[in-house]
């Protein structure tokens, strides 16, 4: 029934176009569509944007864009600079440096499965990626480029006027075209093929070590009926290991400051008081290669990630529930807020979450630098 | 081809039909409106303070639950539209309606739902939609769903300290089925029915809960799980 109302539409809106169009050119000549390939246990009620439909020209000007120096002020780095394919699209550096070495306050977010979630930046400030893939381009701490030179290096070039062309109809280069270019090529970054991913797929068996941390990173702990968990899944939910997609529901407090160092955070989004220390739960796909971690970088090892949540939570105003509520034995509210899991259950955890390691994503030729 | 000229004589025959003003359409377009309350107030999360029956103040972080299996009834004529495949995910800031569409005409003048997922669906996890288990509602991975969830804070009284109060309700035993009366739905005519729930009703009646006593503030199974439970089997979804 879908397929036959499918079909009558396309034979209206082309007979349509036909009466528009007599004398110009042909129909067939727009952006060939395409669809994102993803595994059935990724969700489908995320919809693409209707006005940025996927293409294969979009995608091919996107990762033209994503590798483009010229995007700098001095033509030295690119967004794939601080993303680099290699390290699950991060750059293993606390702060990345932009043009002349000017540091940002902020780890470089890995990239993958962007298609899933709804907010970006670690405070959230851009509601789409169309609108994130612009802002690291004038940010005068990472590409410091001002918009109109951009668009104007690019119209001035050789082939990107044609690329712009194919992709959206219009061989003038606008900045809403280059953010929607950059955010088709992300959304093409799928990374599905990770142990875990066969696992789910019932193509491997886990080890029992990691079979064990899986158990532990998607179990809340319930001390009082002997369930014991790492309180992962909390936050970083379901397959795709990503926040909320809601709202603000994936933005958390995860302890790691105590009231008088907390950083603003989410508040300085929505003004919220109750939001002040929330940061981005990111994907945790591909989380051994993308070291350092949390928004400032400060933890150099999953280890230390590990011994944070364990035993150094710092507890304050917006402290997530969740964390505050989590324990592996009984606690007086009281004491400090502890998860006691075990060394073992620790390193479990661990190689669990190198089964999230996708080494094709890493290498797939369709996401490396197309200049190379 | 041909079922192209099917679609124009589908959309004809809607236009000539409406020549005849005294037939009833033989579908009307119906949906459900949730409204979340606490205390007799809108929800708010994350930044209202709310009074809770016990007196107690509470912030409320997250609020979801599940609505499925829903009935329309007339009962005058007996004719009920029974909507397939029914589970939906209500929740504050995340969603608060349930789209029936068309569906056949009657002087519906009862609905029933249930709270939670029965039996079947609950029994496994490789589920798309409403049912998804990266939607944060499938519980340990492999176990079925929460039902009702419900998390906030409050100062504990005996400490003084911030505390986190953790429901997450599900089980077999939980799944309660609602019936509630309706009022001014015409048959052929669209119609929006709006319900309200009461997150009151989750600490009172018939089991009277005090944050501040529970010997854990993070329920997730057992007799107190059950006790909310049975408090949201009654009362706790109204109609507006």
């Amino acid at each position: 029934m879908q397929s036959l109302i499918r079909y009558a539409g396309w034979m209206m809106a082309s007979t349509l176009l036909f009466s528009c169009n007599e004398g110009e050119l042909p129909v067939d000549q727009g952006p060939t569509p395409i669809t994102l390939e993803k595994p059935d246990y990724f969700s489908d009620q995320q919809v693409m944007p209707s006005d940025n439909p996927l293409t294969e020209e979009g995608v091919r000007l996107g990762r033209m864009l994503f590798y483009e120096k010229k995007l700098s002020q001095d033509g030295t780095i690119s967004c794939s600079s601080c993303h680099q394919q290699e390290k699950g699209f991060s750059d293993g550096l606390q702060f990345s440096p932009g043009v002349n070495g000017t540091l940002g306050s902020m780890n470089a977010m890995a990239l993958s499965n962007l298609h899933w979630q709804t907010r970006f930046f670690w405070n959230g400030r851009a509601v789409s990626l169309e609108e994130q893939a612009l802002i690291p381009i004038e940010d005068p701490t990472e590409m410091n480029l001002p918009m109109e030179e951009a668009i104007s290096r690019l119209q001035g070039d050789v082939d990107y006027p044609g690329l712009f062309q194919a992709a959206f109809g219009s061989d003038q280069v606008t900045s809403e075209n280059i953010g929607k270019a950059l955010a088709q090529f992300e959304r093409t970054l799928i990374s599905a093929n990770s142990k875990f991913d066969k696992w789910i797929r019932g193509e491997v068996e886990l080890s029992p070590e990691e079979e064990l941390g899986l158990e532990l990173f998607f179990t809340h702990p319930e001390p009082s009926i002997q369930l014991r968990g790492g309180n992962c899944g909390d936050c970083h939910l379901g397959f795709l290991t990503s926040g909320a997609p809601n709202g603000f529901a994936g933005f958390h407090n995860n302890g790691l400051d105590s009231d008088e160092n907390l950083n603003s955070g989410l508040e300085s989004i929505t003004g919220n008081p109750f939001d002040k220390g929330k940061f981005k739960a990111p994907s945790l796909r591909n989380i051994a290669l993308t070291a350092p971690y949390m928004h400032d970088g400060r933890f150099s090892s999953l280890e230390e990630v590990l011994d944070h949540y364990n035993e150094h939570i710092q507890n304050s105003e917006t402290l997530d529930v969740l964390i505050l509520e989590a324990s592996n034995e009984v606690l007086d509210p009281s004491e400090p807020i502890r998860l006691y899991l075990s060394a073992e259950e620790k390193q479990a955890i661990i190689a669990f979450l190198q089964t999230l390691t996708d080494e094709e994503f890493v290498s797939n030729p369709k996401f490396s630098n197309p200049f190379n | 081809m041909k079922n192209i000229s099917y679609l124009f004589l589908a959309v004809l025959f809607a236009f000539t039909s409406c020549d005849k003003e005294d037939e009833t359409p033989a579908q009307m377009n119906v949906k459900i409106t949730f409204d979340n309350t606490l205390n007799g107030n809108p929800l708010e999360l994350n930044q209202e303070i709310f009074t809770l029956p016990s007196g107690e103040s509470f912030m409320v972080k997250k609020f979801k639950y599940y609505i499925s299996n829903v009935i329309l009834t007339d009962s005058e004529t007996n004719t009920q539209y029974i909507e397939t495949d029914s589970y939906h995910l209500m929740g504050q800031d995340f969603n608060s309606s349930i789209e029936l569409g068309m569906i056949p005409s009657a002087n519906y003048d009862q609905i029933t739902f249930s709270i939670g997922v029965d039996e079947v669906a609950n029994s496994r996890t490789d589920q798309t939609g409403d049912l998804d288990p990266n939607n944060d509602m499938a519980w340990n991975w492999n176990s079925g769903y929460k039902f009702v969830v419900l998390e906030g804070e409050f100062i504990h009284e005996s400490t003084q300290e911030r505390t986190g109060l953790v429901f997450h309700i599900g089980n077999n035993q939980n799944y309660a089925t609602v019936t509630l009366p309706l009022s001014g739905l015409a048959a052929g005519k669209p119609a929006s029915i709006s319900l309200e729930t009461a997150i009151d009703e989750l600490f009172s009646n018939p089991n009277t809960l005090v944050p501040s006593n529970l010997a854990s503030t993070t329920v997730m199974g057992g007799p107190v799980a059950d006790q909310i439970g049975q408090n949201y089997a009654d009362g706790f979804i109204k109609a507006n």
